[in-house]
């Protein structure tokens, strides 16, 4: 981990690159055949649904990466699923925030695998808690039926998003979808279960049994059109309620339908308090492009957060709490893109007294509605006889209570190391932030590749001796290599972004931005009066 | 020598101090300038529909009229503003000879030639007499019964009650003589019931030259040269040139003289215009007629020609005239200077049959390089009930390739958006090779097709204005503010929806993959270099169109409305009942054709009349129900299927 974060950045922006050239994941002849019928690729769908020149905040655009293939596979190989098969993201509709869920149906024909699945919850989820309205493009064949037992039947499967889309409705956060190709099986509840439907003529088709399907079952030959094509759902069906002369057309139709929404709006609108509203925007005073210089190459050499808050909050202004307390942990409010922020850096290993500092701290954004952006580069908490004994586990407690239980939105980025119990403190994906990033340089996993190979090889020590062998230093190292390659592979940004361990690896140039966007997202969404379970005293 | 005149000269000559403008327009605009600066009152009317019209609001006072042609309400206005004259402008009044004897008989003077002479010129047969008694050369003719030997050919058999090109044949030889007779004869009975023909010499390209007059009331005639009006369409002209560039001072001093001599011939007085048609194969100049009035073309005659090295204003002469002042320069005193020419801008779509056009000027920007004689401002309704022209606008040089250029740039700076005017048709024709090496005659412009302007340039324009503007009033900064943001990647082009998608990619400066730099882009102008040649367009961004006005043509992009354009309601071409009832009517048979929208039958169900419509153009392919049936509801009542080549 020499690379220094320039370096690492220009890799992330080559794979990004790679994940959207030719503006969908398929081959070729994938997109030439999906093209050639008149259809818009996925990323042009999502450009030509936003706003004109609305940024777009991809989520996840790496996953998948390596799961099915192999990290070195070959773009044409069958079994790579650029970013899942699905393009989530929010951006700008009719003026308004809204969450994009679109099938890229150059990928196993838009069929679902575990990820994609798993991407689709996501953004619901994201869209759920920060109540944006969810547009629909879909273009799917449904479950990816090799890999059924890991798709249908768990709580957090397909029929997940159904379960979402209804309750979303309910709490009156809009779900449109636009049927852009086919929509078979549990995919035709996306468009059915949705508030306002339209489908493109000659294109969308809606089914809960395919032609083949139906054929076996009664023994009906239908043509896929005549079964549930544009003109049956809009005419007889019912399922749809537009019809649309072609992609652009169905789109047009959407950003319509998102005009007629109330702004931010919802049945809990005017119930329970928000965040603090956003001041005016300042910029950093520090040059966020600066944060590659500031940045050390080697994880390992130590450099003062602060001086990467500075390149991230308006006017590079942080009003520090508890300055010269708890030094390790850098707690103090500050403004991104005018919205008030708590921000929690670690500047070291946690010990007690940052721990406790953070958890005060956690508790005044509480109590102001102040959103907290945690900033995450901990190896963990200190260890040690005496910090054990002086109650080292207790302190922590709080921080994670303190974390768990707040309810103001909180945004994550991992600058660094997100090792063991200090990705608990520092709010990782278990503690449900609104949004939790990467920068390319970061690493994850419960502890250091080193510390894990060392802890296992004593361990097996221990025992190869207590029977009376004997392990040499040789034995030892080949033992290690393989958990320190493991933990390695395993600790890359990569194969968590692949598998939605986060919300994206980003660069950290942008980190102002999509913490913005993050923030302008979250700001509608009502928040609940603190409350903490036991601090264990 | 000098001709400008002093209030107290004016009204020693009998006393002219208030001048009623019988006109509305550029043309009374113009008037109003020219009394003002003789330090004249003038007096304006207007119709109900004029009432704050530029020319009301530029006048001392104004007396609303029932109609510009009522000549007892615009003596009457005269006479109640306490004006001592009227000037007619053109058109309207300006050769009612009525309306001059009106203007005489209450007193008042008419800024133009008597009553009697108005008449005489006014007809065209007494004209021509008037002519030949002058010894100016008119167009010969024959009787249909002279010899086709003792003719000059080619000669144009026309029907003397004629119009519109029936019954007229052109003979180019001796043979064709006797049938061309027999059947234009026949068509001319058929067509007017009148068989008289009528044989006169057929010029087959000529230019249309016409010499500018002006004559005091103490017998002095003055000509100012020649103009050549030749770029005409259907006797409209379109553009119009000082001094006329084909001809040689042989001709010109024909033409200069004859004019002279026939104003002299009828006592003419004030000024007038003597009308030529020049035979460009021989030469020959043929008096048409000569027109008792100002023209619209005059400018240019006051921008190429000097008077003693001054400035010519011929509205101010004419004043002076009617007020008595004798001319106080010679013929020799009055020189030309460069060459200046005309382009009448009109609210007509020029390549679209010329069609009238009427709207409201959104957006009027006339250039500042030119002498623009117009009345349009931006916001004014031009309605179809006068005269479409919107204004003229008027370049000088020392050469005519100079003036030619300057009204090519001239005519690039002018835009009028909110209706379709002829003005890029008209840039077009003066960048053309024809009207640069002037072989344009009489005909040319009838017979030409002019292709109009690409909008490739135009949609470009307008969707890189589309994204700027959008940029430019994106409101406070915002996370979510239009930059085309994406995570970890250059920001995105935009996609302008126009009449196809456009690319937009302002940080690439490129639209569709064509590099583009922004020079300027404020208060409607946009200057870009699209791969690397300059272009200036005046643009309008509005919710359901983008107009474009690039070197002076509008192009109107529309922005697709999805309700509104969409015709994906259409099914596959069945129309079935609506509702159980009784067929009233059909009104179309199988294998008829049908337009969008037609009326294919009629209804009757719970009391109300249905009608049933093609859902698009096509062909009716079954109808399935006659007059009287009663239906159920779901029947399929008829079926039109799409025109074949739609169908592949």
């Amino acid at each position: 981990m020499a690379e220094d974060l320039r370096t690492v950045t220009a890799d992330l922006r080559a794979r990004l690159a790679a994940a959207r050239e030719g503006g969908a994941g398929g081959s070729d002849a994938a997109r030439a055949k999906h093209t050639d019928r008149g259809k818009l690729l996925v990323r042009d769908r999502v450009d030509r649904l936003l706003d004109p020149g609305s940024p777009f905040l991809e989520l996840s655009p790496l996953a998948a990466t390596g799961m099915y293939a192999g990290p070195d596979a070959s773009p044409d190989d069958p079994d790579v699923v650029p970013s899942a098969g699905i393009v989530t993201g929010i951006g700008r509709v009719s003026g308004r925030e809204v969450m994009v869920i679109a099938n890229d149906a150059t990928v196993k024909g838009g069929t679902y695998y575990p990820i994609t699945v798993k991407k689709h919850l996501r953004a619901q989820q994201i869209a759920a808690e920060n109540r944006l309205p969810c547009i629909a493009l879909v273009d799917s064949g449904g479950a990816f039926l090799p890999l059924q037992d890991e798709v249908f039947p768990d709580r957090e499967h397909f029929g997940r998003i159904f379960f979402n889309q209804a309750t979303m409705s309910a709490r009156g956060i809009p779900q449109v979808a636009a049927v852009m190709g086919s929509c078979t099986a549990g995919g035709a509840y996306v468009p059915a279960m949705s508030d306002e439907t339209v489908i493109v003529r000659d294109q969308g088709t809606i089914f809960l049994g395919g032609p083949p399907l139906v054929k076996a079952a009664t023994g009906e030959v239908v043509t896929a059109e005549d079964l549930g094509g544009g003109d049956v759902h809009a005419r007889r069906s019912g399922v749809v309620d537009h019809l649309a002369e072609d992609d652009a057309h169905a789109l047009a139709i959407v950003r319509s339908i998102v005009d007629t929404f109330e702004v931010g709006a919802g049945f809990e609108t005017g119930t329970g308090r928000r965040p603090q509203p956003p001041r005016e925007i300042e910029e950093p005073h520090e040059d966020p492009a600066g944060l590659y210089d500031v940045v050390p190459a080697d994880t390992r050499t130590p450099y003062d957060v602060r001086e990467v808050i500075r390149r991230i909050v308006d006017g590079s202004r942080l009003q520090e709490f508890k300055e010269l307390y708890g030094e390790t942990l850098v707690c103090g409010f500050a403004r991104i893109h005018g919205h008030p922020v708590g921000i929690v850096a670690n500047n070291g290993i946690l010990f007690s007294e940052s721990a406790l500092k953070g958890a005060h701290f956690i508790e005044l954004c509480n109590q102001r509605g102040i959103p907290l952006v945690f900033l995450q580069n901990i190896t963990g908490f200190m260890v040690g006889r005496e910090y054990e004994n002086r109650g080292i586990a207790r302190d922590g407690a709080k921080l994670v209570t303190a974390v768990a239980c707040s309810v103001v939105p909180k945004f994550t980025v991992v600058i660094g190391g997100s090792f063991g119990a200090g990705n608990y403190g520092m709010c990782g994906r278990a503690y449900d932030p609104r949004f939790l990033w990467m920068w390319p340089n970061a690493r994850i996993s419960v502890m250091g590749g080193e510390q894990a190979a060392a802890v296992l090889a004593t361990v097996r020590r221990d025992g190869i001796e207590a029977r009376g062998g004997s392990w040499s230093a040789e034995e030892e190292e080949q033992f290690r290599a393989p958990i320190r390659d493991t933990y390695e592979a395993q600790g890359s940004p990569y194969y968590s972004t692949a598998r939605l361990w986060d919300d994206g690896v980003i660069d950290p140039a942008d980190t102002r931005r999509v913490l913005g966007m993050g923030l302008a997202a979250a700001a509608d969404a009502p928040i609940p009066g603190p409350s903490y379970g036991i601090f264990r005293m | 020598m000098d001709h400008e005149i002093r209030d107290h000269e004016i009204r020693d000559h009998r006393g002219l101090g208030c001048v009623l403008v019988a006109n509305r327009g550029e043309i009374a605009l113009r008037i109003v300038r020219g009394c003002r600066a003789l330090g004249l009152r003038s007096v304006a009317i207007h119709s109900e529909l004029d009432a704050h019209a530029p020319h009301v609001i530029a006048a001392d006072d104004s007396v609303p009229v029932p109609s510009y042609l009522d000549i007892d309400a615009v003596v009457a206005a005269a006479v109640g503003a306490g004006a001592d004259a009227i000037h007619p402008g053109y058109g309207f009044l300006s050769e009612r000879a009525a309306f001059a004897a009106a203007v005489e008989a209450a007193g008042l003077r008419l800024v133009g030639p008597s009553a009697r002479v108005m008449e005489q010129m006014g007809r065209k047969d007494a004209a021509r007499e008037i002519a030949v008694a002058a010894g100016v050369p008119v167009v010969p003719s024959y009787s249909v019964e002279d010899p086709v030997s003792s003719m000059s050919l080619p000669v144009l058999v026309k029907a003397a009650a004629g119009g519109g090109g029936k019954g007229m044949r052109i003979v180019r030889t001796a043979e064709e003589y006797d049938a061309a007779v027999t059947s234009a004869r026949r068509e001319a009975a058929s067509s007017f019931g009148d068989d008289t023909l009528l044989v006169e010499k057929y010029v087959e390209h000529g230019r249309h030259i016409e010499v500018q007059v002006l004559a005091d009331g103490h017998g002095n005639v003055r000509h100012f040269f020649e103009r050549d009006c030749s770029t005409q369409r259907r006797h409209q002209k379109v553009l119009e040139e000082a001094p006329a560039p084909t001809i040689g001072q042989e001709v010109r001093d024909r033409v200069t003289g004859a004019a002279v001599a026939l104003a002299e011939h009828v006592g003419y007085v004030n000024a007038g215009t003597v009308e030529f048609l020049l035979d460009t194969d021989t030469g020959e100049a043929y008096f048409l007629e000569m027109n008792t009035r100002l023209q619209v073309e005059h400018p240019v005659t006051e921008l190429a020609v000097r008077v003693a090295g001054q400035p010519l204003d011929l509205v101010q002469l004419q004043l002076r005239v009617t007020g008595g002042h004798r001319l106080d320069f010679a013929q020799q005193d009055v020189a030309l200077h460069g060459h200046a020419i005309e382009a009448r801008v009109y609210a007509e779509d020029s390549f679209a049959g010329f069609l009238p056009q009427a709207g409201t000027a959104t957006l009027v920007r006339w250039p500042e390089h030119a002498r623009v004689d117009a009345a349009l401002e931006t916001g004014q309704v031009v309605s179809t009930a006068y005269d479409p022209m919107l204004g003229k606008v008027i370049v000088h040089g020392p050469d005519r390739e100079t003036a030619r250029r300057a009204l090519v740039a001239a005519l690039d700076d002018t835009a009028i958006l909110g209706l379709t005017t002829n003005a890029g048709f008209l840039r077009t024709l003066v960048a053309s090779e024809e009207f640069r090496d002037a072989t344009i005659d009489t005909a040319w412009l009838d017979g030409a097709t002019i292709d109009p302007p690409g909008a490739d340039l135009a949609r470009l324009v307008a969707a890189w204005t589309d994204v700027a503007v959008r940029t430019l009033t994106a409101g406070e900064p915002h996370p979510f503010v239009p930059d085309g943001w994406r995570l970890g990647a250059d920001p995105a082009a935009t996609i302008v929806e126009l009449d196809r998608p456009v690319r937009v990619d302002r940080a690439r400066g490129e639209v569709d993959g064509v590099p583009v730099r922004e020079l300027s882009c404020a208060d409607h102008l946009v200057v870009l270099e699209v791969e690397g040649r300059r272009h200036r367009a005046v643009v309008a961004l509005g919710g359901h169109a983008i107009e474009v006005v690039l070197e002076g043509h509008r192009h109107v992009f529309g922005r697709p409305d999805p309700f509104a354009d969409s015709s994906a309601v259409a099914g596959d071409g069945t129309v079935l009942a609506p509702m159980p009832g009784t067929v009233l009517d059909v009104a179309v048979t199988e294998g008829q054709s049908v337009a969008e929208g037609e009326l294919l039958g009629v209804l009757e169900a719970m009391k109300m009349e249905l009608s049933l419509k093609a859902p698009f153009a096509g062909v009716v392919a079954s109808v399935g129900a006659g007059t009287g049936d009663q239906v159920a509801l779901g029947a399929a009542l008829f079926v039109v299927d799409p025109p074949e080549e739609e169908t592949s």
